[in-house]
């Protein structure tokens, strides 16, 4: 489809955030801002070593935990349930090992957070300390040291996936380009970081916990079995939370220790992580390593691809997911949005003494997108061919879709050919070329890159439970009630902290409900308040949300329809719903007075109907395997070959993400997510030594995208609605941050193609660009 | 210990300890807390406020420094013209997404414009450096601090 979708009711709209104000005005409410009257802040005792034997703890006087003052946990196996991956326990505070830098050991409480660290500065470990693994490759070689003793290698699971006719394919390839890549560790940032107030709630008599999380329903099933508590005592609010991005989707053990002791002492806890333990202890993300061969014949059709990913999972599984779905999805969608017939990959989740990997906006996919996309300006480089060229002849087109790629996935519509067009027209490829020739007054070299992805959203059960997940987040809920004025509510179990969804799950429902968005107020991320949810990540909200929200509204409609059409002595078949009324001809009744009649003035209501207006309805889209947003991203670089600076001067973005609801609010997060996509392609990175410490533990030594290097970014938007969604909308929030590495790593090889460097090692730092330069030999 | 502090036009007596930061002090003693904390070593920006109106880290600032000055938080910018017209702006350019950064970026953002009434993108790209934003990808605030200066100007010519 060409251009925008037509609106329908406020779908397509550029309404203004409802949520805006109350941050402008200063008032947002995050966990820190919660006030509770004699609470008590915690400070965590860590672990200084990577790995060691914990044999002791001496604890000066005062309100000190280790694991042994605390009543038991009960076990909370975390990961994939396959009988191929190995589970370990990650206790809340250590009991005999310790197993990254940064561990709990201890919780220390005083009244004020400086005075428990005066506390845990007094606590000292008696650590015995043992060799460290840190690298995933050395990790599976024979005679590594073993993060887990018993374990025959260091792997949590060891995997593969295999698709088409491999061996014909590779014997038909004139060409195989064999390469070693890495996306290295980072951290997730959001800018609040996380935290926890727990109390017990003696009215309710239940444990109230304030905690920053993207899944609060879903934390409550975890803390109930590790706390041993009923569910039904256990009230989970995430307030309003500042940044998530996949690092507030797993149940930390920092969490789990506040509410036993909250539980223990019977007063409120608090813990608020300060920047230095979020780069320590929250959950870190990407660190993968491919050793990939990519086949091609001569005219640069690309044939199969084969070899082995290795993604660094750090010491434990983090519940409910683990690590695992970095690496299955890596493989999985290695091929892109390419005709690739034929892989043969294997991949291995390994166990090292770093902390626990978790999600990161686009999860697994800007790995595997930087390693084909670095892979095929390789093969185009090698056969002489304009590498947008090469894209071209091997993306799949509109008309083969839907396609199911070899490693298994269900591509169903949009036109990629097309978005790599509207990218090179926008960057200017001509021009640079150009531009290249003659030459850069400054010296600097400049260089464009290309890089696509396809990014699956809106899967449902089929695709979780092939996954292995214990949690299948394949639906939905939300509850809309119309009040008695005839305004709505819509409760939702997911959790929006900077999506905007109190905005635009109210244009769906308005849209469904015929009513103004403004009488229309969406309840969220509070799990006394909203129906049962999974909560906000995985690109997912706006369809399964949105899609359960629509599916109640109509039921409502039709209720309304009923009631109206009695109140107008109209039948039922001849009104219609029109701006919050209902209307048979000249004629209309407005909600108001339908809603007061089934709430108050039940005589008025029709025989036999129900009184009062609510409606609770369950959403997952028909279509089990999900529906795929894509875009192609350009970037233009200048690098300074004297310093290795790498300067983004222009970066484009055609995307289609199906029928947009607010094209404002789709491109905030394209925005958002190329930008730390760049993080990732220019800046962001924790190293490790040897020893397993952490060489990035804050903002002075962790680079943080500013504005000040980051470029204008451009957006052209294709719309291609979803066949399976309603309104046709697709999931977009990750997609932003897949690209940019690939796009941008590749236009630095462009800037030096004549010297045929390669950059495949994330983040492309000025030391990494001199490096390269250094061994080419060439003088800047 | 006691401190008198100036904060938005009024003092304020609060109880703080001599290492106690202004940061924590304008949040748990006075309980101000629009600013929020984001790194507690100076570099977000998050805690921005205004001391003798310049914008200062408050995560890096003893509290027992600032008495005798003038404090102003974002709490006390409400009616502010400049203010007034940064907030429409930031929510007409979709200049913030979970919210967090935003009380600093305001702050910092009307310094901006009082040290440069009608900031082109890269001046605002430069004076921005300091402050971190997690989410935006920075283009809604450049945005929006250019349609503040310019609303900002055009009610000036009109009244001029």
């Amino acid at each position: 489809m060409d251009g925008l979708a037509p609106a329908e009711g406020w779908i397509g709209t550029r309404l203004l955030r409802k949520e805006d104000a109350r941050f402008l005005a200063g008032k947002g409410q995050f966990l820190a801002d919660i006030r509770v009257p004699g609470v008590e802040d915690v400070c965590f005792v860590r672990s200084p070593v990577a790995h060691g034997r914990l044999n002791g703890i001496t604890k000066p006087a005062g309100a000190v935990f280790a694991a042994g003052d605390l009543p038991p946990f009960q076990p909370l196996p975390a990961g994939p349930d396959l009988p191929t991956y190995r589970t370990v326990p990650y206790p809340p505070l250590a009991t005999d090992m310790v197993r990254f830098v940064g561990q709990p050991v201890a919780a220390c409480l005083a009244p004020t957070r400086a005075e428990a660290e005066d506390l845990a500065g007094l606590v000292e470990l008696d650590i015995a300390e043992l060799p460290a693994v840190v690298d995933a490759r050395e990790a599976m070689r024979p005679g590594s040291p073993m993060v887990h003793a018993g374990w025959p290698d260091n792997a949590f699971i060891t995997s593969g996936a295999n698709g088409g006719e491999f061996e014909s394919m590779r014997a038909a390839a004139a060409i195989s380009i064999r390469r070693d890549l890495r996306m290295n560790r980072q951290a997730v940032v959001p800018l609040e970081s996380r935290g926890v107030l727990a109390y017990w709630d003696h009215r309710l008599d239940e444990l109230v916990v304030y905690l920053s999380s993207q899944a609060p329903h879903v934390m409550r099933i975890g803390l109930a079995q590790v706390l041993g508590l009923s569910e039904h005592r256990l009230h989970i609010i995430a307030p309003d939370v500042g940044g998530g991005f996949g690092a507030k989707n797993r149940l930390m053990p920092e969490e789990i220790v506040v509410c036993a002791l909250a539980l223990q002492r019977g007063t409120p806890v608090r813990w608020l992580e300060d920047r230095r333990e979020s780069f320590l202890s929250a959950p870190q993300a990407r660190e993968h390593r491919y050793d990939l061969t990519l086949h091609a014949d001569a005219e640069g059709n690309l044939l199969a691809l084969e070899g082995e990913v290795l993604i660094d999972a750090g010491a434990y599984a983090l519940w409910p997911t683990g690590a695992f779905a970095e690496a299955s999805m890596a493989v999985r969608n290695l091929t892109g949005p390419y005709r690739i017939p034929a892989i043969r990959l294997r991949n291995a989740t390994v166990a090292t003494n770093k902390p626990p990997m978790g999600a990161y906006r686009g999860v697994a996919r800007p790995g595997a997108c930087f390693a084909i996309e670095r892979m095929i300006d390789e093969v185009a480089r090698a056969l002489g061919m304009e590498s947008a060229e090469l894209r071209r002849r091997n993306l799949l087109t509109p008309e083969e879709l839907p396609h199911r790629t070899a490693g298994g996935m269900r591509l169903d519509n949009g036109d990629y050919p097309r978005a790599l067009e509207t990218a090179r027209e926008m960057i200017g490829l001509d021009a640079v070329r150009a531009r290249q020739a003659a030459g850069e007054p400054d010296g600097r070299r400049v260089g464009v890159g290309f890089a696509l992805y396809a990014e699956q959203s809106g899967h449902g059960l089929k695709e979780w439970a092939r996954r292995g997940a214990r949690v299948l987040p394949a639906y939905d809920t939300s509850t809309v009630r119309l009040m008695p004025d005839g305004s709505a509510q819509v409760l939702v179990g997911i959790q929006s902290h900077g999506q905007g969804l109190e905005t635009t799950l109210a244009q769906m429902a308005a849209t469904a409900l015929h009513l103004h968005p403004d009488r229309i107020a969406i309840r969220h991320g509070d799990t006394a308040v909203s129906p049962f949810g999974f909560g906000t990540f995985a690109s997912r909200s706006t369809i399964f949300a949105g899609g359960a929200a629509v599916r109640a509204c109509r039921v409502l409609a039709e209720r309304m329809k009923a009631i109206g059409a009695h109140l107008l002595q109209a039948d039922p078949a001849a009104v219609v719903l029109a701006d919050g009324m209902v209307r048979h001809g000249s004629a209309a009744v407005s909600y108001a007075e339908i809603s007061r009649a089934a709430h108050v003035r039940q005589e008025l209501l029709p025989a036999g109907m129900d009184p009062v207006l609510e409606a609770t309805a369950t959403y997952e889209p028909p279509e089990s395997e999900g529906t795929f947003s894509y875009s192609c991203h350009a970037a233009l670089v200048a690098a300074d070959p004297l310093t290795g600076a790498t300067e983004v001067l222009d970066y484009v973005v055609a995307e289609d993400c199906g029928t947009m609801v607010n094209p404002m609010i789709v491109e905030g997060q394209v925005y958002g997510g190329v930008v730390q996509g760049i993080g990732t392609a220019l800046f962001e990175e924790i190293p490790f030594d040897k020893a397993g410490q952490p060489l990035a533990t804050t903002f002075a030594d962790y680079h943080m995208p500013c504005a000040s290097e980051m470029p204008r970014i451009r957006i052209a938007h294709l719309v291609t609605p979803s066949a399976i969604t309603e309104f046709g909308v697709k999931g977009m929030g990750e997609g932003g941050a897949i690209a940019p590495p690939a796009a941008i790593a590749n236009a630095l090889a462009d800037a030096f193609r004549a010297e045929g460097l390669e950059f495949n090692e994330t983040p492309c730092s000025p030391r990494r660009v001199t490096a390269a330069l250094d061994a080419a030999g060439v003088a800047p | 210990m006691r401190l008198a502090l100036h904060v938005n036009g009024a003092t304020r007596t609060v109880e703080a300890e001599p290492r106690d930061t202004l940061a924590d002090t304008l949040r748990d003693g006075a309980g101000l807390t629009a600013l929020h904390l984001g790194c507690e070593q100076g570099a977000c920006g998050t805690c921005t406020v205004l001391l003798d109106e310049e914008p200062v880290r408050s995560c890096i600032v003893l509290a027992v420094t600032a008495e005798g000055r003038e404090i102003r938080t974002l709490e006390g910018l409400a009616g502010d013209p400049m203010t007034e017209a940064l907030r429409r702006a930031f929510h007409e350019e979709h200049a913030l997404q979970c919210g967090y950064c935003t009380p600093g970026m305001l702050v910092t953002a009307r310094d901006i414009l009082r040290r440069f009434p009608r900031p082109d993108e890269a001046t605002i790209r430069r004076e921005l450096a300091g402050q971190i934003c997690r989410c935006t990808g920075y283009m809604g605030i450049i945005a929006a601090i250019r349609r503040a200066g310019e609303a900002l100007h055009e009610t000036a010519e009109a009244g001029a």
